[in-house]
């Protein structure tokens, strides 16, 4: 019987042990997912949390310094809209009326600092429009 | 013409749901199992000629039929209006079930002779999967569905997919998929007919393991074309997808192994059926999530009306299959105990709780935002920080076990023993440390990742070194006869082996370019440099031409290492008439050591160019570990001359 105890404080253990690395990748690593409207409906409590946001880039928005490769566009959904700037390679899939998902900090002077840009890609398996 | 492969394919279910339900009925009558074998090879037949028409109708360009105008288009090499017949939805379903005929046409044609009832009951089984995906095709995913006009041309293949990779590895992938639904059919079967002994084992063993190996050179071709077209410079982003496919081979990994406990010792016989149930129904899960937008993912899939099948279909499979095992738990008692907890049984015994720990870290984290949302109302996303952070340290510590497990042997291992064992690779592995702290690697994360991979490095070859030199000695032949002696007599063992070191390579590749990849951005008119690491590039100029079916720009820039040119690098932007994204081709140059890996971003009027240039080190040791991956598997695979009885002696 002991034997088996053994064992089964063994298994516990691992399951702690992958349970406790969970926990922390949790902790660390989820990031809250907004559309543009949800995000400004949480108001100063979403300031520099970093955060994902969905939206629509928005016609006539975009904007691109040549030197230094900043990158300034609004997004909207429809209600609400969004300033963003992003400083990096803009995936190729970025053009007005895309979809994006932009993830960074909200700035308490409303803008969107974002670090990571998401433009939706192309669907392999897409039923008929 | 699509009418005949439509009709085709119903006939093939009320083929396949003929033999499903003579299999059983019959099964003592050798007359009705007679016809319904011959009903299966039948489906076979009628499958593969839906496809021969589905493939004639891509290859002649027949737009009235959506599937092909959705994929194809006029200008569209061969080889990829083959590669079409997998492109969408519809016609990768049809494969599924084509090679699901196929699969299951071998199976029973090589069993001929075997434990009857049980073969019979498999059939069965494999038949009403063969049913199910058939009756989706004839319904919500109909490859055969017609427009009510004939377009001038076809929407033409997604650039992204043009890529030889492409081309093997959605079968690969479907491949391995449907592979495991043979073993999980013979489990079942067992389950069903109380033949609960090993037969079923010996059996399924060989097929478990073309369905895992397929399945883990698709999941490494994907990774491949992630890394060389998708150009993002990695070459797994944990998108749910390449999740999808990852699961199912860890629980297989795992289920490969505790095989062995239970052929050898008659152990963990409840916990065998558990783990080929699940590879199963993963498998399903993964061809399912593929195809449903039920998960935010950066290939957004449109929801379709697939998710309600798949789901039901998993349900009752996951149900059916738990609860029949629940019914015949009582007579799957182990034979024997495990009696130390110093012994290769608790090191496999670990193994897998190691694996399906990942797999199940994996999936709660795939599905997590899902669920978050249905319950929370707020939405969030899990990202690779995430799955590296939870994932990683589980995967250092199966590497480690590998080691182990090498040195340790079965049943209780004598401590002596096992302190003597370790000694000469855990020397050459701190040995290793004290190397990577003269380099200046001061990182603890690779000053314990790499001695580990060296660790098991060293162990394995001390292994083969010793089986070597036992074998030498007693036959007299030189070492290398020797040990290629081993290896033709031990296919299964020494296969393993060379499979164990594919993974530390890939192991070894994948923590090089995790944690020290450098990346750097910058603008540059021609003329101009930039440095990064090592390199220096120096843009030399822009060009543009035109070709068949694009316009392309291409930036080229010479590269010198260390001050001496060693090549240029010309990444490009592909313009596609046909589609309206442009497609960044990226410029990789690859050493030994590293990559230096050169996309180019975009560029001003005044030929003003921005660049990223990654410096990613060891990655090309991914696709070594690869080839190393196929070579083993393929070693363990082949036949032995000898039916395979007692494994061979520690």
């Amino acid at each position: 019987m002991l034997r088996k105890r053994r064992f089964l404080i063994g298994g516990i253990t691992v399951f702690l042990a992958i349970g406790y690395l969970v926990f922390m990748g949790f902790q660390d690593s989820v990031t809250y997912y907004y559309t543009v409207s949800e995000l400004m409906e949480q108001g100063s409590s979403i300031y520099d949390e970093n955060v994902r946001v969905k939206g629509q880039v928005a016609p006539g928005s975009v904007e691109q310094e040549a030197t230094g490769r900043i990158l300034r566009f609004t997004i909207i959904d429809g209600e609400e809209s969004l300033s963003v700037t992003y400083q990096g390679a803009v995936p190729d899939t970025f053009k007005v009326g895309a979809e994006v998902i932009v993830e960074g900090q909200f700035n308490s002077n409303g803008i969107f600092q974002a670090h990571t840009l998401m433009p939706k890609c192309p669907s392999r398996y897409v039923p008929q429009q | 013409m699509a009418n005949i492969g439509y009709i085709a394919l119903l006939l093939a279910l009320v083929a396949s749901m003929y033999a499903a339900i003579v299999f059983v009925l019959g099964r003592r009558h050798p007359a009705l199992i007679h016809s319904a074998r011959n009903s299966l090879l039948a489906v076979c037949g009628l499958v593969s000629i839906s496809v021969a028409v589905l493939l004639y109708a891509l290859l002649t360009h027949n737009f009235q039929i959506e599937y092909v105008a959705s994929h194809t288009s006029h200008d569209l090499s061969l080889a990829y209006l083959l590669s079409a017949l997998w492109a969408g939805n519809d016609g990768s379903l049809l494969v599924w079930a084509w090679l699901l005929s196929i699969f299951a046409a071998v199976a029973v044609f090589r069993k001929r002779d075997i434990g009857g009832e049980l073969v019979s009951y498999a059939s069965s089984i494999v038949m009403v999967t063969q049913a199910f995906f058939l009756i989706l095709l004839l319904s919500v995913s109909n490859p055969f569905q017609q427009l009510s006009f004939v377009p001038a041309d076809g929407r033409g293949l997604n650039p992204l997919l043009e890529n030889p990779a492409m081309i093997l590895h959605p079968p690969l992938l479907l491949a391995g998929y449907v592979g495991f639904t043979i073993p999980f059919a013979f489990a079942i079967a067992a389950l069903l007919t109380g033949k609960l002994s090993n037969e079923w084992l010996i059996a399924i063993r060989r097929w478990t393991l073309l369905a895992w190996l397929l399945l883990g050179v698709g999941n490494l071709i994907g990774a491949w074309w992630a890394y060389v077209v998708l150009g993002w410079g990695g070459y797994w982003g944990w998108d749910p997808i390449e999740n999808a496919g990852l699961m199912p081979w860890l629980v297989a990994t795992a289920f490969l192994h505790s095989i062995m406990m239970q052929r050898r010792r008659g152990m963990l016989k409840i916990w065998n059926m558990l783990l080929i149930i699940l590879t199963f129904n993963l498998a399903i899960f993964g061809t399912f999530l593929t195809r449903s937008g039920i998960l935010s993912s950066v290939h957004t899939f449109s929801e379709s009306a697939l998710g309600p099948f798949f789901l039901a279909f998993i349900g009752a499979t996951l149900f059916g299959s738990l609860g029949l095992l629940y019914y015949r738990s009582k007579e799957l008692k182990g034979e024997a105990e495990m009696e130390s907890l110093v012994s290769r049984e608790s090191t496999f015994l670990l193994n897998n709780l190691l694996l399906v720990g990942a797999a199940f870290v994996i999936f709660l984290g795939t599905v997590f935002p899902a669920i978050f949302e249905a319950v929370r109302g707020a939405r969030i996303s899990v990202g690779p920080p995430f799955f590296n952070q939870v994932s990683g340290p589980i995967f250092l510590a199966l590497i480690l076990l590998v080691g182990i497990c090498t040195l340790i042997g079965w049943q209780r291992a004598s401590i002596k023993k096992l302190i003597r064992n370790f000694l000469w690779p855990l020397g050459a592995a701190l040995i290793l440390v004290i190397v990577l702290l003269f380099l200046g690697v001061r990182e603890w994360h690779a000053l314990i990742a790499f001695p580990v991979c060296g660790f098991v490095f060293f162990t394995i070859f001390y292994k083969w070194f010793q089986e070597t030199r036992t074998r030498q000695q007693m036959r007299a032949e030189n070492y290398l006869k020797a040990f290629w002696g081993l290896v033709v007599t031990n296919r299964p063992r020494y296969g393993g082996y060379i499979v164990h070191i594919a993974i530390i390579l890939i192991a070894i590749g994948v923590i090089g370019s995790s944690f020290y990849e450098v990346e750097k951005e910058a603008v540059l008119k021609p003329g101009e440099s930039m440095t990064v690491k090592n390199y220096t590039l120096t843009y030399e100029g822009m060009n543009h031409y035109e070709a068949q079916s694009k316009s392309v720009v291409t930036a080229t820039l010479s590269i010198y290492n260390y001050g001496e040119l060693v090549g240029k690098l010309t990444p490009e932007k592909h313009f596609h008439w046909s589609y309206e994204q442009a497609v960044t081709e990226v410029a990789i140059r690859t050493t030994l050591r590293e990559d230096l890996y050169v996309i180019l971003i975009g560029w001003d009027e005044d030929n003003t160019t921005a660049f990223k240039v990654l410096v990613n080190p060891l990655v090309i040791w991914i696709w070594i570990g690869g080839g190393v991956f196929v070579l083993g598997g393929l070693i363990a695979f082949w036949p032995d001359s000898s039916v395979y009885a007692h494994p061979s002696g520690q």
